[in-house]
């Protein structure tokens, strides 16, 4: 596949990371992103003296939130459940995805919470469930965007200048 | 365990001195960002993951019987190289000891001038007055960006080539200011009330070779 054709992948990825467009309800235009300004920074901060960065911050993403959605998932499953903990748990996820700019990680943890708060075993389990499902959701995107700019690189092309008014 | 990392910055004076920062942090993708941040900011960085271990690192905490060790640091810098630390940059929410916690720590120890930057993803007004009032430097909300390592501009030392990477343009005019003490107003208004999301200019990306 030749370079420009990657390019225009990686474009279109990139716009349906940051933009999703409801074809549900046309009066609505755009609902929330997957990703948000945030995960821009990171970009900002990769540079030739390390090339690396964000596969490496997103990586170490991939990898925190994982455990943490095995140790809420262990926590709700629990007989006498400990909600601090579980609270605990979804406040640290709350915060990875924050940092890489993951926005419906992130909205979907602050809901969690709430419910954290009210004790509400059912609702808990259903906000885990939707924080497991934005998870995988930006988490396949991601894998796809940086695999795209693997290729890009390695067929000595550049990763294209995008502007974004988010 | 402390991780280090140091960019080289090649001085006309021949000067290998660094601004370091200890970075304390209990969440590993925060630590990754800090250090990268301070980094692109010509600082040396030594990341850690606990309060604890940040007392480790200075020196205040006897590993055997887990008590302050009030006697000088210079006395425990030694296996450490003698490397100074300019700054201390911590967490606010961590398990076991707070960030809070830490700060009150180094008030009462010989490390008591040096400045504490405290960071929490969550903007509670009480919280950041009582570590201002604690002696904290600047309290910064998360997640961190180029433009918050500006504000922390005004404690760097002159050296020849510390600057910021980043989009800045003040820190010129930061560093002739006289008064290094921010406004509480400032600090909690800050991404407090705006939803909104970073200026146009942040949206460019880099391009990539």
């Amino acid at each position: 596949m030749e370079v420009g054709q990657i390019q225009r992948q990686w474009v279109d990825c990139m716009k349906s990371l940051f933009i999703e467009v409801s074809t549900l309800l046309p009066t609505i235009k755009t609902l929330e992103g997957f990703l948000d300004a945030q995960f821009l920074q990171l970009k900002q901060l990769q540079d030739e003296t390390n090339p690396e960065f964000v596969v490496e911050v997103v990586s170490l993403f991939f990898e925190d939130s994982e455990r943490l959605l095995a140790d809420l998932t262990n926590a709700l499953d629990q007989k006498a459940i400990d909600f601090k903990k579980v609270d605990a748990h979804v406040h640290q996820l709350k915060g990875s995805s924050s940092s890489i700019g993951a926005q419906r990680v992130k909205n979907a943890c602050i809901a969690f919470r709430s419910f954290c708060e009210e004790q509400n075993v059912d609702a808990c389990l259903r906000c885990l469930q939707q924080v497991k499902q934005e998870y995988f959701l930006v988490k396949t995107k991601l894998e796809t965007l940086l695999g795209l700019e693997q290729q890009i690189v390695g067929a000595g092309g550049s990763i294209p200048m995008m502007e974004l008014s988010l | 365990m402390a991780v280090e990392s140091e960019v080289v910055v090649v001085g006309g004076r021949g000067e290998k001195e660094h601004f370091h920062v200890l970075a304390v942090d209990d969440s590993v993708i925060d630590r990754k960002l800090l250090e990268r941040l301070l980094t692109v900011s010509s600082c040396k960085v030594t990341c850690v993951d606990s309060g604890d271990q940040a007392l480790k690192y200075l020196g205040l905490l006897d590993d055997l019987h887990n008590t302050i060790n009030a006697s000088s640091p210079s006395l425990h810098s030694s296996h450490h190289e003698g490397t100074k630390v300019n700054m201390i940059m911590t967490d606010y929410c961590m398990p076991g000891m707070s960030g809070y916690d830490l700060l009150k720590r180094l008030k009462g120890s010989p490390w008591k001038d040096i400045p504490v930057v405290i960071m929490s993803s969550e903007n509670v007004p009480s919280r950041i007055s009582m570590c201002l009032e604690g002696g904290a430097e600047e309290f910064l909300l998360k997640p961190l960006q180029l433009s918050d390592l500006e504000k922390l501009q005004p404690y760097f030392p002159k050296f020849p080539d510390n600057s910021c990477e980043g989009e800045s343009t003040s820190a010129d005019e930061d560093n002739d200011q006289d008064n290094n003490h921010y406004n509480c107003n400032s600090i909690s208004k800050r991404k407090a009330t705006s939803a909104e999301p970073r200026e146009k200019s942040r949206s460019k990306m880099k391009e990539y070779n």
